[in-house]
C-alpha cells in the first residue's frame, strides 16, 4: 500500500515537473516566420485602425499575413522581447517607452534607405511625402531611427458655447489673459484647471511656450541642447513668474495640483474649469464623457508675452514614433506596410476616422472635425515648430524638471529658486558622460 | 539492545519515508528555487551591472550602483516615507484592529457584520481603491470637501493629494483603511483562542477593563500580534500599487517611496542596474526589519512568566 502511494506521488511530481518545462518552453502562434508581426500602443485611437490596414495589406499583398497586437501598455512588454532578442517587426511602442536606449544599443533599423525608395503610390522619394519638420525628430546622428505617423499640436482649449454665452473671446496675449481670468472667476468658474498630478502638462502648457515667447526659440533650443547657464536664464525666471502669478492671483482651479489628466479634463468638458492646456488628442481621450449638445470644444495657441520677442506662430508639436526593429524578421514586409499606412489615402482616412492630424503632407485635406481646424491653421501658419524632446533624451532631466514643476505650482519655490534646480539638473545631464548627447539644430 | 534486523527494517523504513516526503516536497521546492531563489541570486547579479534593459548589453560596473544608492537622497526620502507608513500607517493599523475586535468580540450577528464590513476594502482590488479615494479626496467633488463644508469646516477643505504637505498624511488614511480589516479579523480570531475561563478568573481576581487587557489579554494574543507586525513590516516597505496611483509619487516626490523609486529608474530611465540595487536594498530592508521585528518579539510574554 505504502509502495503505491509513494510511486503515485513520485508520478504526480513527475507530472508538475513536466507540465512546468512544457509550459515555459512552448512555441508561440505569432513567431510563426512569413507573418509580420506589428505591436502597437492602445491609446485613445485604438487599433481598430492598423488592424484594418492590415486586412486591406493582406489583399493588396496575397500571401501575406499580418498580424497586429497591443494594449495600453505596450512598452512593459515590448522591453523583453527586445532584450530576448525577439521583437515584433514593426512597433509602435508608445508614450510609456523610453525610446533611445533602443537606438543606442542597435536594436533599430536606419531607415535611411527605405525613405530614400519610391513611397506606395506615385514617383518620388517616400521621405518626401512626410512633413520634414517631423521627420527631422526620429533622427540622431545623421541617421533616421524612428518615423511619425500621427502628430499632436499643443496648446490650450475652451468651450466656444460657454465662451459665447459670456461674450467671452480666446486670449491671445497675457494682459488679454489677465483680464479674461478676472472675468471668468467673477462669473464663478474657475479660469484655468491643469494635469497637476503630471507637471508634463503644465510644462508643454505653460513653462514652455512662455518661455519661447520671453526669449524667443533659441532660448528652448539652448536648453535643450543643454547650453550652461540656458535653464536658469531670464526667459525660465520670467515664465516660471507667470505661472506663480496666475497662481496667487487664484487663476488656477482650486485642487488642479493633484487631478490627474482624466480629472482635470473632465472639470473642463463639466463646465467647472473654462480652459485647459492639453494636445490635440485631448477630444478623443474624453469623447465618452463630452456632453451631448451645448459644449464644443476648441483650440488656441497659448497666450503669448505682450511684446515678447518669440514668434508668436511657433508652436509646440509631438510625434509617437513608429520603429522597425533591427532584429526583426520581415524588414521589407514591414517597411512596406507602413509605406502603405503612409500613403496619403490611408493617412487622410486615419485623420477622419480618428480626428488627429498626420505627419503625412496634405493629409490635412480631409474632412477635419471643428477642434481640428484650428490646431491645423497653427500648423500651417507656423515659421518653425519646436519639440519637448529633452524628457526622452535625458529622462532624468525630464523627471528633474517635472518634480521642480510641481513644486513651482504647489508654491513651495520661488521661481528663482525653481530656475536654480532647473540648472542644477541641467547640470547633472552635462556630466553624465553614458547618456549620447543630441542636439536641436535649425 | 535491538536485533540488527530490526535496525536495517527501520533504517529501510526510515529511508522509504524520507522519499516519500521528498516526492511531495519536491514539485514545490523545484518551483520555488525556480521561480523565486533563481530571480533574486539573478537580481543580485544584475545590481553589479550597468544595463538598460532593452538589449543584451550590459557592462560591469562592480557596486557603483551600490555607492550611488549611498549617496542617494530620493532613497532616503523614499526610505523615509516608507518607514511612515510603517511606523504611523502601521501603529495606527494594529491599534485600531486592536480596539474594533476588541469591541466586537463574540460571535453574535452584529460582531459578524461588523467584521464583515471592515473585512470589505481588503478583497477588492488595491486599484480600485486607490481610484475610491481619489474621488472621497477630489477636491472639486469629492465627498470629504463636501462633508467638511457641510460641517463648517470649508476651510480646511484642500488639494489633499496636490499639497505637498498632506499628500502623505493622505495615502496614509488610505492604507490605513486597506489594511484595517485583515487585522481585525486576525486579531478577533486570535481573541477567541483565548479560554473564557481565563477571562474570567481574572475577572474575579478583580483585574477589569483595561488592566484585565494588558495583563491578560494582550499578553495571550501575543503569537497573533507578532505575526501582525511582521506582516505589517512586510506591507509597508513594500507598498507600490496605493502610491502610484494616487500620487505617482508626487508632488515633488513628498509620497515616493522605495519601489516606485525603483520603477522610475528601471522603467522611466532605463537604468535597470541600478533599479535591481534599489530593489537589493528594498529586500535588504524588509528582511532586516522583520529579522528585528522577530528577535525583538521572540520571547513570548506567557512564557516568560511560567
Amino acid at each position: 500500500m505504502q509502495r503505491w502511494i509513494r510511486c503515485a506521488a513520485l508520478a504526480a511530481s513527475a507530472v508538475y515537473l513536466a507540465l512546468g518545462i512544457v509550459s515555459c518552453g512552448g512555441k508561440r502562434e505569432s513567431e510563426k516566420a512569413g507573418t509580420l508581426n506589428v505591436a502597437a500602443f492602445k491609446g485613445g485611437y485604438g487599433l481598430d485602425f492598423f488592424e484594418d490596414a492590415a486586412k486591406e495589406f493582406e489583399t493588396e499583398r496575397p500571401g501575406t499575413k499580418v498580424k497586429v497586437w497591443g494594449n495600453p501598455r505596450v512598452w512593459e512588454q515590448l522591453r523583453p522581447l527586445f532584450v530576448a532578442g525577439k521583437p515584433p517587426d514593426l512597433a509602435y511602442p508608445g508614450w510609456g517607452m523610453d525610446h533611445w536606449p533602443l537606438v543606442y544599443e542597435n536594436q533599430l533599423m536606419p531607415l535611411d534607405e527605405a525613405l530614400a525608395g519610391k513611397p506606395w503610390s506615385g514617383e518620388g522619394k517616400w521621405a518626401d511625402t512626410f512633413e520634414p519638420a517631423l521627420l527631422k525628430l526620429g533622427q540622431h546622428d545623421g541617421k533616421q531611427w524612428m518615423l511619425p505617423y500621427f502628430y499632436n499640436i499643443n496648446g490650450w482649449w475652451y468651450d466656444k458655447a460657454l465662451f459665447a454665452k459670456h461674450g467671452w473671446t480666446p486670449p491671445k496675449t497675457w494682459s488679454e489673459l489677465l483680464a479674461l481670468c478676472a472675468k471668468i472667476k467673477a462669473a464663478g468658474i474657475a479660469p484655468i484647471t491643469y494635469q497637476g498630478k503630471y507637471p508634463y502638462y503644465a510644462l508643454h502648457g505653460f513653462l514652455f511656450p512662455w518661455i519661447v515667447s520671453a526669449g524667443g526659440i533659441q532660448a528652448f533650443d539652448d536648453m535643450q541642447n543643454l547650453k550652461p547657464g540656458a535653464w536658469k536664464s531670464a526667459a525660465v525666471i520670467r515664465a516660471a513668474g507667470m505661472i506663480r502669478e496666475l497662481a496667487d492671483k487664484g487663476y488656477f482651479q482650486s485642487g488642479a495640483n493633484g487631478m490627474s489628466h482624466t480629472e482635470s479634463q473632465m472639470e473642463f468638458v463639466n463646465g467647472r474649469a473654462a480652459m485647459i492646456p492639453c494636445g490635440t488628442w485631448l477630444n478623443s481621450e474624453m469623447r465618452e464623457q463630452l456632453p451631448k449638445s451645448g459644449f464644443e470644444m476648441a483650440f488656441f495657441l497659448p497666450p503669448t508675452l505682450d511684446g515678447g520677442v518669440g514668434d508668436p506662430t511657433n508652436i509646440d508639436i509631438g510625434i509617437e514614433p513608429w520603429v522597425v526593429p533591427a532584429k526583426g524578421k520581415n524588414h521589407q514586409t514591414a517597411i512596406d506596410f507602413y509605406k502603405y499606412m503612409t500613403s496619403l489615402p490611408k493617412a487622410k482616412q486615419f485623420v477622419e476616422r480618428k480626428g488627429t492630424l498626420t505627419a503625412i503632407k496634405g493629409s490635412d485635406a480631409a474632412k477635419l472635425p471643428s477642434y481640428l481646424v484650428e490646431p491645423a491653421a497653427a500648423f500651417r501658419a507656423s515659421k518653425a515648430i519646436w519639440s519637448v524632446e529633452y524628457i526622452q533624451w535625458y529622462p532624468k532631466l525630464g523627471t528633474a524638471s517635472q518634480n521642480a514643476t510641481a513644486a513651482l505650482l504647489a508654491g513651495t519655490v520661488t521661481p528663482q529658486e525653481y530656475a536654480e534646480r532647473l540648472e542644477a539638473a541641467a547640470e547633472l545631464a552635462r556630466k553624465d558622460t553614458e547618456t549620447p548627447r543630441h542636439t536641436v539644430t535649425r | 539492545m535491538p536485533s540488527s534486523g530490526g535496525t536495517r527494517r527501520s533504517r529501510t523504513t526510515d529511508r522509504g519515508r524520507a522519499w516519500f516526503v521528498a516526492g511531495f516536497l519536491a514539485p514545490a521546492t523545484l518551483l520555488y528555487a525556480v521561480f523565486v531563489v533563481l530571480p533574486v541570486c539573478q537580481a543580485f547579479q544584475i545590481s553589479l551591472y550597468r544595463w538598460r534593459g532593452i538589449s543584451e548589453q550590459k557592462t560591469f560596473v562592480g557596486l557603483a550602483n551600490f555607492q550611488r544608492l549611498a549617496g542617494d537622497e530620493v532613497f532616503r526620502q523614499a526610505l523615509g516615507h516608507n518607514l511612515a507608513f510603517l511606523l504611523v500607517g502601521g501603529a495606527v493599523t494594529l491599534g485600531l484592529a486592536m480596539a474594533v475586535a476588541h469591541a466586537i468580540h463574540g460571535n453574535g450577528r452584529w460582531a459578524r457584520v461588523i467584521r464583515g464590513v471592515y473585512l470589505f476594502p481588503q478583497i477588492i482590488s488595491m486599484v480600485v481603491v486607490a481610484v475610491l479615494w481619489m474621488f472621497v479626496y477630489n477636491p472639486s467633488f469629492g465627498i470629504l470637501k463636501a462633508s467638511m463644508q457641510s460641517l463648517g469646516l470649508g476651510r480646511f477643505a484642500m488639494d489633499w493629494l496636490g499639497t505637498p504637505g498632506t499628500a502623505l498624511p493622505a495615502v496614509l488614511v488610505t492604507f490605513v483603511w486597506h489594511a484595517v480589516g485583515f487585522h481585525i479579523m486576525l486579531f478577533s480570531a486570535g481573541l477567541r483562542t483565548i479560554p473564557a475561563e481565563v477571562q474570567e478568573a481574572a475577572t474575579l481576581d478583580g483585574a477589569d477593563g483595561m488592566l484585565r487587557f494588558r495583563q491578560v489579554t494582550l499578553p495571550m494574543l501575543f503569537p497573533v500580534l507578532r505575526v501582525a507586525i511582521v506582516y505589517m513590516v512586510i506591507g509597508a516597505l513594500n507598498v507600490f500599487a496605493l502610491v502610484y496611483l494616487m500620487t505617482v509619487g508626487g508632488p515633488d516626490r513628498r509620497t515616493e517611496v522605495m519601489l516606485t523609486y525603483l520603477y522610475e529608474q528601471a522603467f522611466k530611465h532605463s537604468d535597470f542596474g541600478y533599479g535591481t540595487a534599489l530593489a537589493v536594498a528594498n529586500f535588504a530592508v524588509v528582511m532586516a526589519l522583520s529579522g528585528l521585528a522577530m528577535l525583538l518579539l521572540r520571547r513570548d510574554p506567557t512564557e516568560a512568566r511560567a
